[in-house]
């Protein structure tokens, strides 16, 4: 029976990352974009959690926790705002969002 | 004796500032009349100190205040009336007197005449600042200041193109010698650590040649612009555009002599480098000759008198280079006299002939100006040194003096231009006071000059005729701080034939201007003469287009090239570079902009691109650091 | 009072500019002139109280600011800033009084009076920092200046100006905080006290790479060749006053930090860069004066000809010894008064014309004599003629240099000869000849606002001409121990003996003449 080290979670937690990325640069739906945040924030809390198990040290999982507040506030904040948008432009694709064009 | 020192030196000044009061109301006749009173004190005060020298006084040597001082540099305004300051005083101060007075009646009707009377006095000042310093910075001073006055005076009449021209060409001329004075200045200060007179003097005997060499090289630069000598020299026939007064004050007797002095001055320093002094004399006879050759076809009466001056300014330098520092000054203070009566006389001429200049057109003056033509003939006659007038005493020595030193060719060349100087001399005063009436056919009237123009003239009139006589008196008081060097031809009989033989050749020549050039059917050259078409006649009337060059290849081409480094160099090139540089940051903005498409996709892929550069150089650096000796050890076995 | 003069200088101005803003429009420029006025007689009595015999800096004040990277607000001041001190209090005075009809002249005043805080600001600051402060808050004014009041490039010359100025000192900054870091490593203390900076000694290699990072900056501001070009734009482009202190005081502010900076920190590297700066220095020199020579405009002929006088001013900072040294800072001084006169001239003539080219006058001399001849005395103190002001900074400037080299000094003398080429000429073609143009037939000649700033300039001219000495005493009093202080700090033999004060021995025989053999 194979054991499941540290390695497995980093390997996890990459693969989860590389996920989030793509997600982040190919989707152009806001709310699949938030969809991508979210498993990029994730993959970064399970290789906290894992290399504060392994030095057990309780600090990394302790700042996992402050991620996962801070990723709810900022979904809460973020929904908001794209419920607002949807209300105003009736679509959500990130391609019709260039007002700041420089 | 202070106070007398400082009444010569400053009551010019005094004069110069008075009449400058005036400078901007209309003419009035007090602005002429108290600056000349005040020269008349300055004249007097420099008597007393004569006098006093003569009757075995030493020096009087002030030192008024500090001027520069700073580490070891320390220049006082300090003055000295010595023996030699004191020949240059009574000069200067007695013809300025003459010319003012006579400026008076001159200027008349002239609307700058306030104005006029402020620049000569100031000139006047700065001429006497110049001899009576008692070091060199002071003597830049004065140098600078006559400079500056010569500048003033020659552009005087500024609304004429010609005028203003000349006076800039003069100006300029003499700040590429006083380029040369200044290393000069330097070369002293640093090898002698002062500027002082007298310890830069007792200081050199102890140097290298070849420090002494360069020193009186350089000021001699400088005297060279200031005394026009060649290549310097075409400022001072152009010169002749200021009114007369100045060229009989400035550009005859006391500015252009300004280098002569100071190769007197130094006499100390070019004692000690012989050869430098050969050089000086042999420039000297060149001068003599080349300006009096120029002197022989000019039909400008006033250019004629400048290159006279011009030549005899050669034979100071050829004595002061020989070594008979005395005899230059002695034939400095005779010349003065001579050649400012000379040019007094033509500015009479020139009044009378409603500023006419060539003496073609004139002729038979001598029955309208009686009194001119006496004072320019015996003018003439010392100038070209008939016995018993001040010329024969003091050009005479410096042939002698060409003689006795073993310069033959030096003294042959000095004689042929003694005849030269007759004849041109001459061919003048039979062009304006003998022969035909010619002006007459111009339609002017000529009227003799204001009486009191011609009292005024009077004193160099006498001077002129005497100051010969005073040779002896002169001697034994300027060669207490002069070499005392008496140039006696060794055999009486080679001394007789060679005055007696020098005086017929002269007098050959003057009789051969007469006959020339009293002639009845002289007329006004129209171009079409066989002689006026000779190759020699066209090199000597351009001035052996010696000016032409000078515009042909100094200053249009300074004019092309400064206007290159403007519109090409520091446009195109300096300047570009600036823009370019900063237009290149523009330009990456511009073409990078596109980057902020505001698409929140396409920004986002930009940031991870950035994550992935930034990562993978984090991980470039941390393995290259790691496998820092291997990496060396690969490089090395390829050769690196 | 007196031993806060120094801060009661900087900051007068600026408080005396922000009340300005509650000033009534009317009243302002009397205001400004009041203000300029006691600025100027508090450098007055800076002057009076000053103890010219001291050679170390007087009033100093310090005052903590970051304590802990050894920030600290230090003035002082010594014979070289003095007089720059004075001279910008005059200038602003000079340039308030003599304003003419203006638009929005209650901005220029508060404009010019925060200006001189920074300018004042600078000369007296002894702290790296506080120096820095300075001298970037200088360029702000002055780009208002330029860009609200000037001509129509305005925007192109005050960007121009302002880019380039700062980029140099930018680098300049970072030669400071390396040299904060050297400071630190040699002593474990942080200071940017620029005495203190003096006491420490640096290896040679460092030494080059500061003086360059200096180099930089100092001689953008100058401004040395190549690095001129902005001069010519920001002149052309500033109204009369913006040139008028450019001119005078800011230009001034590159060759100061030469003598404040580069030279005591660096003196094996000002000896080792000495050659090179002589030659970029004979450059402008000749260079410039050519350029001036060609200009057709006359703010750009006197603008060009400032650069020419930069010129001698660096090589005699270079000549690295007393005599040269005391000349660059009396050539700043004489430099600023004809300068700044020149330019207040030349704005007099485009008040009435509204043009500064030279082929729209010419025969000036009789409609405008006065002008012509404040013009003509300018000139000639410009051209360097004795027993005027610049005369005698030049004088020692070269005379100075003339100990380290003969032949450079030779072409730098090429000076007194282009100088007077390109200023003549000009003269030549504005007074002198018959009026042309029938505009120029009936302008009236200088007014009585316009005399109040001339005639004190003209006196000054005659009077530093003649007397020097009440300057150039205090100035070589710190001169000296600067001088010799170099000397014992130099490390390198050459510099040792290049940067000596030992008088000219008359007997030595052996003295070498160096090249102009």
């Amino acid at each position: 029976m194979m054991q499941i080290g540290l390695n497995h979670y980093l390997v996890l937690s990459t693969i989860l990352f590389s996920i989030g990325l793509i997600g982040v640069m190919r989707r152009k739906n806001l709310l699949m974009l938030f969809f991508a945040t979210e498993i990029l924030l994730n993959s970064v809390n399970i290789s906290f959690a894992a290399i504060s198990h392994y030095y057990g040290d309780l600090t990394g999982q302790m700042f996992a926790f402050f991620v996962i507040a801070i990723a709810a506030s900022e979904v809460a904040v973020g929904l908001g705002l794209l419920i607002v948008w949807h209300k105003k432009h009736n679509n959500i694709d990130l391609d019709f969002m260039s007002t700041m064009r420089g | 004796m202070e106070l007398f020192l400082y009444t010569a030196l400053f009551s010019p000044l005094v004069g110069s500032l008075f009449a400058a009061l005036f400078g901007a109301s209309p003419k009035t006749k007090i602005a002429g009349i108290i600056p000349s009173a005040l020269l008349g004190l300055s004249f007097i005060s420099s008597s007393i100190l004569l006098v006093s020298i003569l009757s075995g006084n030493g020096a009087v040597h002030v030192e008024m205040m500090t001027w520069m001082s700073a580490g070891n540099l320390y220049i006082p305004f300090g003055f000295v009336v010595d023996q030699v300051s004191v020949t240059m005083m009574m000069v200067v101060t007695l013809v300025s007197t003459v010319v003012h007075v006579y400026a008076i009646g001159y200027m008349d009707h002239d609307k700058g005449f306030n104005r006029f009377f402020s620049y000569l006095s100031a000139f006047v000042f700065s001429m006497m600042i110049l001899v009576m310093s008692d070091n060199f910075a002071g003597l830049f001073i004065g140098w600078e200041g006559v400079g500056l006055c010569s500048w003033l005076l020659i552009g005087f009449w500024y609304h004429k193109e010609s005028a203003t021209w000349a006076a800039n060409e003069a100006f300029i001329m003499n700040r590429i010698a006083d380029l040369g004075m200044l290393i000069g200045i330097f070369l002293v200060y640093w090898n002698t650590g002062t500027l002082q007179y007298e310890q830069a003097f007792a200081a050199m005997p102890s140097l290298e040649n070849d420090v002494l060499t360069w020193m009186g090289v350089f000021l001699f630069i400088g005297a060279m612009g200031k005394s026009a000598q060649f290549p310097l020299h075409t400022w001072l026939a152009d010169a002749m555009e200021g009114p007369t007064p100045v060229s009989a004050l400035i550009h005859a007797a006391t500015m252009v002599t300004a280098g002569v002095y100071l190769v007197v001055r130094a006499h100390p320093l070019y004692h000690l480098i012989p050869n430098i002094g050969i050089f000086i004399a042999s420039l000297g006879a060149f001068v003599a000759l080349f300006a009096a050759s120029m002197a022989l076809v000019n039909r400008d009466m006033k250019r004629v008198i400048a290159y006279s001056t011009l030549s005899q300014l050669g034979y100071m330098f050829v004595a002061a280079g020989l070594g008979a520092y005395w005899v230059a000054l002695f034939h400095l203070m005779a010349h003065a006299f001579f050649k400012a009566l000379l040019f007094l006389g033509a500015g009479n001429v020139m009044h009378a002939m409603h500023d006419e200049l060539d003496p073609f057109k004139m002729g038979g003056l001598n029955k309208a100006m009686k009194g001119t033509f006496i004072m320019m003939t015996i003018a003439s006659v010392a100038l070209a040194g008939i016995y018993p007038l001040a010329g024969f005493f003091s050009k005479d020595l410096i042939l002698e003096v060409a003689f006795v030193e073993n310069h033959y060719i030096i003294y042959t060349v000095l004689l042929f231009t003694a005849g030269l100087t007759a004849f041109y001399s001459f061919r003048l005063v039979a062009l304006i006071f003998h022969g035909e009436e010619r002006y007459k056919l111009f339609g002017i009237h000529p009227h003799e000059a204001y009486k009191f123009m011609l009292i005024a003239m009077s004193p160099l009139l006498f001077l002129a005729v005497i100051a010969g006589s005073f040779k002896m008196t002169y001697f034994e008081m300027v060669t207490q701080v002069l070499p005392a060097s008496e140039y006696h031809v060794h055999s009486s009989l080679t001394f007789w034939i060679m005055t007696i033989g020098t005086q017929l050749f002269v007098a050959a020549a003057i009789l051969f201007a007469y006959k020339k050039y009293t002639r009845r059917d002289i007329k006004v050259p129209d171009g079409t003469s066989k002689m006026e078409n000779s190759f020699a006649y066209k090199l000597l009337i351009n001035q052996y287009y010696i000016p032409f060059a000078y515009q042909e290849y100094v200053v249009k081409p300074y004019r092309e090239v400064s206007s290159l480094f403007w519109t090409h160099v520091d446009q195109k090139i300096v300047d570009a570079t600036v823009d370019g540089i900063a237009h290149t940051f523009y330009k990456i903005g511009e073409e990078t902009r596109d980057m902020q498409s505001g698409n929140l996709s396409i920004m986002l892929k930009w940031m991870v691109a950035g994550t992935v550069a930034l990562l993978s150089l984090a991980v470039v650096f941390g393995l290259s650091v790691k496998y820092a000796t291997e990496i060396k050890l690969f490089l090395s076995g390829l050769g690196v | 009072m007196v031993e806060h003069i120094l801060s009661i200088l900087i900051f007068f101005p600026a408080l005396a500019a922000v009340l300005g803003f509650v000033v009534h429009k009317d009243s302002v420029r009397s205001y400004g002139v009041a203000v300029a006025t006691i600025e100027f007689m508090l450098s007055m009595w800076l002057w009076l109280v000053f103890d010219p015999t001291l050679s170390g800096m007087q009033f100093v004040e310090q005052i903590a600011l970051v304590p802990t990277f050894g920030i600290n607000y230090i003035v002082g001041v010594d014979g070289i800033s003095l007089f720059i001190v004075i001279l910008a209090a005059f200038f602003t005075m000079l340039g308030i009084a003599s304003l003419g009809e203006t638009k929005n002249i209650k901005n220029m005043i508060i404009t010019l009076l925060f200006l001189q805080m920074t300018m004042v600001g600078v000369f007296l600051a002894l702290d790296a920092i506080v120096f820095y402060v300075f001298w970037e808050l200088s360029l702000v004014p002055m780009l208002y200046l330029i860009g609200a009041w000037g001509g129509p490039l305005r925007i192109y010359a005050s960007v121009k100006f302002f880019l380039y100025t700062f980029t140099g000192s930018l680098v300049m900054l970072v030669g400071m905080l390396f040299m904060a870091y050297l400071y630190h490593r040699t002593t474990g203390n942080w200071s940017f006290s620029i005495l203190e900076w003096y006491r420490l000694q640096l290896p040679f290699e460092y030494q080059i790479w500061l003086f360059l990072a200096f180099f930089v900056g100092f001689a953008i501001k100058v401004p040395m060749f190549p690095f001129h070009t902005w001069l010519p734009y920001a002149h052309g482009q500033a109204p009369t006053i913006g040139s008028v202190i450019l001119a005078a005081i800011l230009l001034k502010m590159g060759t100061y930090a030469f003598i404040r900076f580069s030279l005591p920190l660096f003196p094996d590297a000002s000896v080792y860069f000495m050659y090179p700066i002589a030659v970029l220095a004979i450059i402008m020199i000749i260079y410039t004066a050519m350029v001036a020579y060609a200009q057709k405009d006359i703010k750009q002929v006197v603008a060009y000809s400032s650069v020419s006088h930069m010129g001698v001013i660096v090589l005699g900072t270079f000549a690295l010894n007393v005599e040269g040294i005391t000349g660059s800072i009396f050539l700043m001084i004489a430099h600023g008064v004809v300068s700044g006169a020149l330019f207040l001239l030349v704005g007099v003539i485009y008040d009435r014309r509204h043009t500064k080219l030279m082929s729209e006058f010419g025969g000036l001399a009789s409609v405008m004599p006065r002008y012509a001849t404040i013009f003509g005395i300018m000139m000639m103190a410009s051209v360097g003629l004795p027993l005027t002001i610049n005369f005698v900074g030049e004088f020692m400037s070269l005379l100075g240099f003339y100990k380290q080299s003969h032949i450079l000094t030779l072409l730098a003398g090429v000076a007194i000869i282009v100088g007077a080429i390109y200023m003549l000429t000009a003269y030549k073609k504005m007074f002198f000849g018959v009026v042309t143009k029938d505009e120029n037939r009936n302008l009236p000649d200088v007014n009585k606002t316009e005399l109040l700033a001339l005639i004190p300039l003209a006196i000054v001219t005659v009077w530093l001409g003649v007397y020097p000495k009440v300057l150039l005493e205090p100035i070589s009093t710190s001169v000296k121990p600067l001088v010799e202080f170099m000397h014992e700090k130099a490390i390198t033999a050459e510099a040792k003996a290049r940067i000596s004060t030992m008088a000219v021995k008359v007997d030595n025989t052996k003295i070498p003449t160096g090249e102009a053999h």
